[in-house]
């Protein structure tokens, strides 16, 4: 039985912010829990599937962001408490539909979990979800640590019940991936659940309507009771469990943050021992925010500092909220992002925090003693290579763009790759041989090869090449090559098939035989939809460079319309593959010609496994044993056939 | 074992290696030991596409008190735990201070960069040398090797683990791991991880 | 000599636009492949001195240095370069009637030196449509099929480096001007390997005045004719000035004036017509497309020639005068223009590493005088 829904009573775990919100929504008695994978949010998902039998929970890995809010949506107008969940780019692609949802409302409890990435660290950008709340009119809440990821939850369904619309729970990357102890509580006894559309009362009644987002020039009627929603969520918020202060009456500073930041915000006050001086208004509630809980805070001191990533979203909302009850509280003094005090780029540390208020108290700091600091730095500098990005041994993604590049060069017109989001994205750096040029959203790349395809008018011959995932194709580059082939734009399409969701864990898509609950279900069958859509389309096994580098030529010199290559081949990391070596692999000494003219390090130079490696004594190139996946492919790059395989028995 | 009290609260570990060596797995067991030890345990990490042929690295902090921030501060680590040599070091230059205890495997895993021949990689002589002059408390183990006598080099996590234990600098001991690793992995893979846990801590000497 | 002046062929001659694709680059290593008629470099190769860059007959071409190997002497401005002797041929009565592009010369001097293991295989150039595809061929009758010109640019010197690369040697060939070059640099062991040894033992060049970029000569013929069904290509000498396409029963003509522009930058700085570094050159005779201009250069040349004569593969007569004169005139005409284009672009004994060609002032001069436009006589 899986630790997430143990029974004890009062019993800790330690859990994972997004383990943690899953408890919670358990709690709070979950049945249906949609989303699409992206780092940090996939955990959710993924935690709830490993409960679902137990918990009578129905849950989707859906096409897309958009598809997973409308799933959780029909869950939530047939009475059902859901969930959505996605990283904060798919807020993005989410955000037509919930827009409209907002105006329509929602019944059963209904929450939206963004896992933002400040900095960046798994994502294309570290663009902000938060705004979304301000722009759809929604509750917004940002848990502060990992019990309250949890309780929050629950209080989130009942806030969502209340006000009848969806409200918007954000996370950041140190939160859904960080972890800390956790008390549980009960789990409800009864988990039977019926779910029943009722559809027949008046238009917009909000309990027995049809449910529908239509103003037709009378926004009063939805738009209008929307914004009551929000003045009633400000109102609920004012009394809010999750807003805390901690700090002196009148504090000579004043703190407001959220979410990680208050964990950072609370060490360096520590840190800096500035517990009496210095107060920390931890909210939860950043949109709306609640007037007057805010005012008496704001009232009780003179400066304020606002730490929060990335956008300054809730320092803006706190400014206006001071300017406009001015006469009450009087003149303060911000200090923030707009101030220059911290940065609007990149997430937030303790550091950063510790260095404002060093400054803004007048209280100095050293991180370490200065010596060891300079010196361990100067000779990190000096022995510590740096570890750039590269694809993984074995992995498929180096055949294929090897094979691209190659037909590319070859061609000689100077064409090149529109990338797409995936472990793929490393196209744009060496270890994909800087293939790609230009790198967008999910399914942009097509999108825009269609686009660059259609410029032959105006004397652009380049081959145009987009390079697409396997999951990446069901949920947003579809449209794209329908767009390519209806306009006969002459680009190709190359269908990085690695069966999975392979960069964020390897979670299942339409095309996957088995989905997340491991059920049977039916797999789209990616070649033959291409081929139905219209497109010319061939198939390779990536591992076979020569035949894949050949078709690709041929496509690429076919200019007639639209082309798809699919390159299909498990990911390196795939559960039928991992810690399976297909090949044992070695390196002839003998043979090998090193740097001399002749090769010049080619495996190791420029195609860059780390399974290879070269020894600079030696000079001749080996094969690291540990490291070696065995998938064969550097033995036919070597132009001394020097690099031999076994099958391994 | 007795409860060894906390030098400092938060007490702050970081546990650091290359995407691929079980250091997440690592980072869980030793914070599910030390949360059944009855401690507030936070864990920062960050994986995802950053962990393809990078360093990973996990922050663990350790307190009486409560949840404390999920990245450690500059200079602050207390103990810095590296599944490979030259990671242990950029931890070291961030994190370090001269009080730190450091334990590290000495396999290397090269950059790309290396094994592309444009950079270097340290020799290991030198790398130990210069850290053991910065850091007296240092501790340097082929685990890795070990690993590999075990079956299987991802095992070396588990045999740094092991070290760990014996250095006696935080509370867990072998029945925590017991405990832990149970919950963790299948029933059928707890032998050989307490085996590592077991070779591991015979490899250092205090 | 060429072995110390290092570079990037990339840089030097492909982004140029000077590679004419003849293939010396080319199965040396990864880095430069051949396809669909054009030579690319695959990735940046680091090293500073290699052999692509030592073998490429478009930069850094020493052509004193290399007729001081070849011949022993001096480059000089003779228009036909250094020869032994100039005839008229054709193929004897010990080849059987074949597809030939004129006198079938070329095509029995291989049969004859395959027979009598003179050479151990030929690298011929073939055609796939129009795609020509160079190969080594080790049967004598098999010459026969690689006969007829493919006049467009071949990457003929990949196939005689992946022969080499397999341990042949022994090795003919027949090639363009370009291509005779670069086999001469290749001979001359530019590396300074130990264990060099001369991989050839008969090189035969063809005349010529240009070949044609294949991507646009398909682009241009795709639109005419079904390339499947293509036979034959001439170019009938002058004062025709047109190309004809034959197909199985039918013939197409089109005027030179349309083909030119189909004909890659590159040849244009070229100064050799008779392929002047080959043991044997070979051309259509004037006013005789059935018979062929043979100029013997070498002593291996010689001896191969000779005994072919003796033994019924070829015959040869006497060149008349005024052919002789026609064709000096013609190839001082190509050097001439060469050269000067070459100064143009800065590419005669221009920047080190990047020029094209190294020629004493004296013998720039000398060749500026003599080729002359007008005409010798008549035509
Ligand atoms: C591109 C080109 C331009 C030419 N221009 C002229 C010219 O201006 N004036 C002139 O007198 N003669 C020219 N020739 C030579 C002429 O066309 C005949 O090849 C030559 O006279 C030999 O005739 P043959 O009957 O002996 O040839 P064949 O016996 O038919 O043998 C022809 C041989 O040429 C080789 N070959 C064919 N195409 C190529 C190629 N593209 N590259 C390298 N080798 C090839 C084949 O391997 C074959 O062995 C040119 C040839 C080519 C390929
Ligand atoms: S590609 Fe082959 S010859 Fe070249 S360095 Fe690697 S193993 Fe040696
Ligand atoms: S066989 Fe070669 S390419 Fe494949 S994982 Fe091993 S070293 Fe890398
Ligand atoms: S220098 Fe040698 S190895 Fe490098 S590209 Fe030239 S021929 Fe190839
Ligand atoms: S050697 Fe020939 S194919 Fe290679 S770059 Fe020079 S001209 Fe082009």
């Amino acid at each position: 039985m899986s630790y997430l829904i143990d029974e004890g009573k009062n019993v800790q775990h330690l859990l994972m912010g997004n383990e943690a919100i899953v408890r919670g929504a358990l709690e709070a008695g979950i049945n249906v829990a949609a989303g699409y994978p992206g780092t940090p949010s996939s955990e959710i998902i993924e935690s709830f599937s490993q409960v679902a039998k137990e918990r009578n929970l129905y849950v989707e890995w859906s096409t897309n962001e958009k598809v997973a809010v409308e799933v959780a949506a029909a869950a939530s107008f047939a009475g059902l408490r859901s969930m959505c969940v996605m990283k904060q780019n798919g807020v993005n692609v989410a955000s037509d539909f919930l827009l409209h949802l907002a105006s329509s409302g929602t019944r059963g409890g209904m929450l939206l979990v963004s896992c933002d990435d400040p900095g960046a660290l798994s994502s294309v950008n570290e663009g902000e979800s938060r705004l979304f709340a301000q722009l759809l009119e929604i509750p917004l809440l940002e848990p502060g640590d990992f019990q309250e990821a949890k309780d929050i939850i629950k209080w989130a369904y009942e806030l969502s019940e209340e006000i009848r619309n969806i409200v918007m729970i954000r996370s950041v990357t140190r939160m859904s991936h960080a972890s800390g102890n956790v008390t549980y509580g009960p789990l409800p006894s009864d988990t039977a659940a019926r779910a029943k559309f009722n559809y027949h009362g008046p238009l917009l009644d909000p309990e027995n309507g049809p449910v529908i987002s239509m103003i037709l020039a009378a926004p009063e009627l939805q738009h209008g009771p929307q914004q009551e929603k929000m003045k009633k969520a400000a109102a609920i918020f004012e009394t809010c469990p999750f807003n805390t202060y901690t700090g002196p009456e009148a504090p000579e500073l004043l703190i407001i943050t959220s979410s990680a930041c208050s964990l950072y915000s609370r060490e360096a006050v520590k840190i800096l021992g500035l517990g009496k001086r210095v107060g920390i208004l931890k909210l939860a509630t950043t949109w709306p925010l609640p007037p007057v809980f805010l005012k008496k805070h704001l009232a009780a001191t003179e400066r304020i500092l606002i730490v929060e990533e990335v956008a300054p979203t809730l320092e803006d909302h706190v400014k206006v909220l001071a300017a406009e009850s001015v006469q009450e509280i009087g003149p303060k003094l911000f200090y923030g992002k707009k101030s220059g005090h911290l940065p609007s780029v990149g997430e937030l540390n303790p550091d950063l925090v510790l260095a404002v208020l060093s400054r803004l108290c007048a209280v100095p700091y050293e991180a370490a003693a200065g010596v060891f600091a300079t010196e361990a730095k100067a000779l990190m500098e000096k022995l510590a290579p740096p570890r750039g990005m590269i694809f993984c041994p074995g992995c498929p993604h180096r055949a294929s763009y090897w094979s691209i590049h190659n037909a590319l060069q070859l061609d000689g017109r100077g064409g090149f790759v529109c990338g797409d989001i995936g472990c793929y994205v490393m196209g744009i750096l060496p270890a994909g041989f800087s293939t790609v040029k230009t790198l967008h959203a999910m399914g942009s790349g097509s999108g825009i090869a269609s686009g660059f395809g259609k410029l032959r008018q105006f004397g652009m011959d380049q081959p145009i090449v987009s390079v697409c995932g396997d999951s990446t194709f069901f949920h947003a580059a579809m449209p794209a090559l329908a767009n390519a082939i209806h306009h006969r734009s002459p680009f190709t399409m190359v269908i990085l098939d690695n069966r999975g969701t392979a960069m964020t864990g390897f979670q299942p898509h339409p095309g996957s035989p088995i989905n997340v609950l491991g059920e049977t279900v039916p797999a789209l069958d990616i070649e033959k939809i291409c081929r139905a859509m219209g497109a010319k389309v061939e198939a390779s096994d990536p591992f076979d460079l020569e035949k894949t580098r050949e078709k690709l030529g041929h496509l690429l010199e076919y200019a007639e319309g639209a082309k798809v290559l699919i390159l299909k081949q498990a990911c390196a990391l795939s559960p039928e593959k991992r810690g399976r070596k297909k090949y044992e692999v070695t390196v002839d000494e003998t043979l090998c010609r090193g740097e001399d003219c002749g090769c010049n390090r080619l495996c190791t130079r420029i195609f860059g496994c780390p399974g290879l490696a070269w020894d600079g004594e030696k000079k001749v190139s080996h094969i690291d044993d540990i490291i070696c996946a065995g998938c064969g492919v550097c033995v036919d790059i070597c132009p001394a056939g020097a690099i031999l395989k076994k099958e391994v028995a | 074992m007795t409860a060894i009290p906390l030098k400092k609260d938060p007490y702050s570990i970081i546990i650091t290696g290359v995407g691929g060596q079980g250091n997440v797995l690592a980072s869980r067991l030793l914070g599910s030991m030390l949360a059944d030890k009855g401690f507030y345990v936070t864990i920062g990490e960050t994986f995802g596409a950053s962990q393809r042929g990078g360093s990973v690295m996990s922050h663990l902090r350790v307190s009486k008190e409560g949840v404390a921030s999920p990245q450690i501060p500059r200079g602050r680590a207390d103990v810095i735990v590296s599944l490979e040599p030259v990671e242990a070091f950029r931890v070291l230059a961030t994190y370090g201070n001269p009080d730190a205890v450091l334990l590290t495997n000495t396999h290397p895993i090269y950059p790309v960069g290396v094994i592309r021949g444009e950079l270097s990689y340290p020799p290991l002589d030198e790398l130990q040398d210069v850290i053991s002059r910065l850091l007296p408390a240092s501790y340097f183990i082929d685990a890795t090797e070990q690993a590999l006598l075990l079956g299987n080099a991802i095992l070396a996590n588990i045999v740094m683990l092991g070290a760990l234990g014996r250095l006696n600098i935080v509370s867990f001991d072998r029945e925590n791991f017991h405990a832990a690793i149970g919950r963790r992995v299948a029933a059928d893979k707890v032998a050989v991880n307490l085996q590592a846990f077991d070779v591991g801590y015979g490899m250092v000497q205090v | 000599m060429k072995q110390f002046v290092p570079g990037d062929l990339d840089a030097a001659v492909i982004q140029e636009g000077l590679c004419i694709g003849c293939g010396a680059c080319i199965h040396l290593c990864p880095y430069f492949q051949s396809y669909r008629g054009k030579t690319a470099r695959l990735f940046p190769c680091t090293l500073k001195e290699g052999r692509c860059f030592a073998y490429c007959p478009k930069v850094e071409v020493d052509l004193d240095g290399i007729s001081r190997f070849l011949f022993g002497k001096r480059y000089d401005s003779a228009p036909l370069g250094t020869y032994r002797s100039i005839h008229v041929s054709r193929a004897g009565e010990k080849v059987k009637k074949s597809s030939f592009q004129a006198g079938g010369t070329v095509s029995a001097l291989m049969y004859f030196a395959l027979r009598e293991k003179l050479i151990r295989g030929a690298i011929l150039t073939g055609r796939k449509e129009l795609l020509p595809t160079p190969q080594l061929v080790e049967k004598p009758a098999a010459v026969f099929r690689h006969g007829l010109s493919k006049y467009t640019a071949a990457p003929t010197l990949a196939a005689l480096n992946e022969a080499i690369e397999k341990g042949c040697d022994n090795l003919g060939i027949v090639v363009t001007p370009c291509q005779a070059t670069a086999v001469a640099q290749m001979r001359m062991n530019p590396m300074g390997n130990p264990s060099f040894e001369d991989p050839t033992a008969l090189v035969i060049g063809l005349f010529c005045t240009w070949a044609l970029d294949f991507r646009r000569f398909e682009a241009f013929l795709a639109q005419e004719v079904p390339l499947k069904e293509i036979v034959r290509i001439d170019i009938p000498p002058p004062p025709a000035s047109v190309l004809e396409v034959y197909l199985q029963d039918e013939k197409l003509v089109f005027p030179l004036d349309k083909i030119r522009p189909l004909v890659p930058d590159t040849c244009g700085y070229c100064p050799d017509m008779t392929a002047e570094f080959a043991d044997l050159s070979v051309g259509v005779l004037e006013g005789r497309g059935d018979m062929n201009t043979i100029i013997i250069r070498t002593e291996r040349g010689e001896r191969i020639a000779r005994e072919a004569e003796r033994q019924g593969y070829i015959i040869l007569e006497e060149m008349p005068q005024e052919n002789r004169e026609h064709l000096e005139w013609a190839a001082a005409n190509k050097k001439r223009r060469g050269l000067l284009r070459s100064r143009e672009a800065g590419k005669l004994n221009g920047e080190e590493g990047k020029t094209y060609m190294r020629l004493s002032a004296e013998v720039i001069d000398e060749i500026l005088i003599n080729g002359k436009e007008d005409a010798p006589c008549h035509t």
